[in-house]
């Protein structure tokens, strides 16, 4: 079986999981705050920025530092649980199936997932836009490229992280761990940020690629430059060791 | 008799080394935070335990309720992953009384984590504040206080998580939950009486606005309505299937 039919198939295990529906969720709320308080948008507190770069960053705040990690977490557990439940993961592997392939397969899904997260919330941010636009009187739309980058880069920057989180669900089958360890590293990522070492933690590079954007709008809050040389080595290197040790490790419990 | 049951069930989970794991971790925050730059702390005027707990709760409130998110689904999904509920539905156990057992060891497991965090407060304190004085009253005060903010969560976490089937379901309301929470203001009184926003409330953050009795009142209240209603669901349950 190629890739791409193995990709179709893990998507059609998925199709009654109503993740969408989870995922959708947190991207509609994330905006709330910020059309109810529309008008702090001018409010900037001395910080030199513009409102309408204002409303994008707040709104993405909260996301990148936790939905994003938070929903890949429950992704990963949606991918492991759905084959665990009746055996049917036992069923895959003894197909003649490459395992590797197959791990990489549920791996594509999972960034398939994050992917369209963010598509809907490229989506929700121009519908609150054009609410909160309406609702001040002042133009609130950012160029769709400049947003459309933006995003991106926070998208790719959140790929490490996936793969570490596919490892650690792949390495420890007791799902109470899995998911615990998923979730606790989030916790730290704020303080991680400001350390010397966050190219070495895949769950704070959203966080910092958002800072760094928030520092070109607002200067004086936080670097202007992305640090790229130790982070994409580190960055590239943390994917492939996990995704390295995600394939092999990937149905060692059923196959024992 | 449930209990023991209950916690036979959870043997194999792993689930109470998680939550020694949580708590060890998020009694490491305040370790890390004064190793790295105690200076900053130490400077401060105020009650030394007060200091530490406004420079370090919010994350660790955060982690007790990842982990108590993470063990409510847990809970569940060993009832759910192979038909168990069904098994247990025609013994002659109710399922509330599971239910409100299920809440019991929940909360023994989170008073577990608070202690240990309370733990490691203290010994910051005596550690690197000179001006501290041990009082062991004040001290158990604090850690009840933070665990019966923390009960509401529980309890609807809970019920959340007996009400979904799927583990990623559950896991999924729980933690668009948490990020709601966080991103409304946390200013506001209404919303921080509400499950998911209690637990960032300290001892002290209360004694100021003098709010202490309006917080355990309405926690109280919402331990009770929040069991009523997963009470009453484990009995329509069946029909809801």
């Amino acid at each position: 079986m190629n890739f791409f039919s193995l990709i179709g198939v893990e998507f059609k295990k998925i199709r009654r999981s109503k993740i969408l529906l989870i995922l959708l969720i947190p991207v509609i709320i994330m905006w709330i705050p910020s059309i109810i308080n529309a008008d702090m948008n001018f409010d900037t507190r001395g910080i030199p920025i513009t409102p309408e770069n204002n409303f994008f960053i707040q709104g993405f705040m909260g996301m990148v530092w936790f939905m994003i990690p938070a929903s890949l977490v429950v992704c990963t557990v949606l991918l492991i649980q759905t084959e665990r439940a009746n055996k049917g993961i036992l069923k895959m592997l003894s197909l003649p199936v490459n395992t590797a392939k197959l791990c990489l397969a549920k791996f594509a899904v999972l960034i398939l997932l994050a992917f369209a997260q963010m598509v809907m919330t490229i989506a929700a941010y121009y519908i609150c836009a054009a609410i909160v636009s309406q609702m001040q009187n002042y133009n609130f739309f950012l160029d769709p490229l400049y947003v459309c980058r933006v995003t991106l880069s926070i998208y790719a920057g959140a790929i490490p992280m996936a793969a570490v989180f596919w490892m650690i669900a792949n390495l420890i089958t007791t799902p109470v761990f899995s998911v615990g360890i998923g979730l606790a590293s989030i916790v730290p990522s704020v303080l991680i940020i400001n350390t010397k070492i966050w190219f070495a933690y895949p769950m704070s590079y959203p966080f910092y690629l958002l800072m760094v954007e928030y520092g070109r709008c607002a200067e004086g809050i936080y670097e202007t430059q992305i640090a790229w040389l130790p982070w994409l080595p580190a960055a590239a290197l943390i994917t492939v060791v996990a995704l390295g040790i995600a394939c092999v490790r990937f149905g060692a419990a059923e196959r024992r | 008799m449930t209990l023991r049951l209950e916690t036979k069930k959870l043997k194999r989970t792993r689930y109470f080394p998680a939550f020694l794991a949580g708590g060890l971790l998020a009694a490491a925050f305040p370790l890390i935070n004064m190793l790295v730059r105690s200076e900053s702390f130490t400077a401060l005027p105020g009650e030394p335990f007060t200091i530490l707990m406004d420079a370090n709760w919010q994350m660790m409130a955060m982690l007790n309720i990842l982990v108590c998110i993470c063990g409510a689904c847990m809970m569940y999904h060993t009832e759910y992953a192979d038909n168990g509920a069904q098994k247990m539905d025609v013994l002659p156990v109710r399922a509330g009384k599971l239910f409100l057992t299920k809440f019991v060891v929940n909360a023994l497991a989170l008073a577990l984590m608070i202690i240990l965090e309370t733990a490691a407060l203290t010994w910051c304190a005596v550690h690197w504040f000179s001006g501290y004085e041990f009082d062991a009253l004040e001290l158990l005060q604090g850690a009840g206080f933070q665990w019966f903010v923390t009960l509401p969560t529980v309890m609807l976490m809970l019920v959340i998580a007996s009400a979904c089937k799927n583990m990623w379901v559950s896991l999924g309301i729980g933690v668009v939950l948490v990020f709601t929470m966080c991103i409304f203001p946390q200013d506001n009184l209404i919303l921080s009486l509400c499950p998911f926003s209690s637990p960032y409330q300290t001892l002290a953050m209360a004694a100021e606005s003098s709010r202490v009795p309006l917080f355990l009142g309405v926690c109280a209240a919402e331990v009770v309505v929040l069991g009523l209603l997963g009470l009453v669901y484990q009995k329509i349950r069946r029909c809801a299937e």
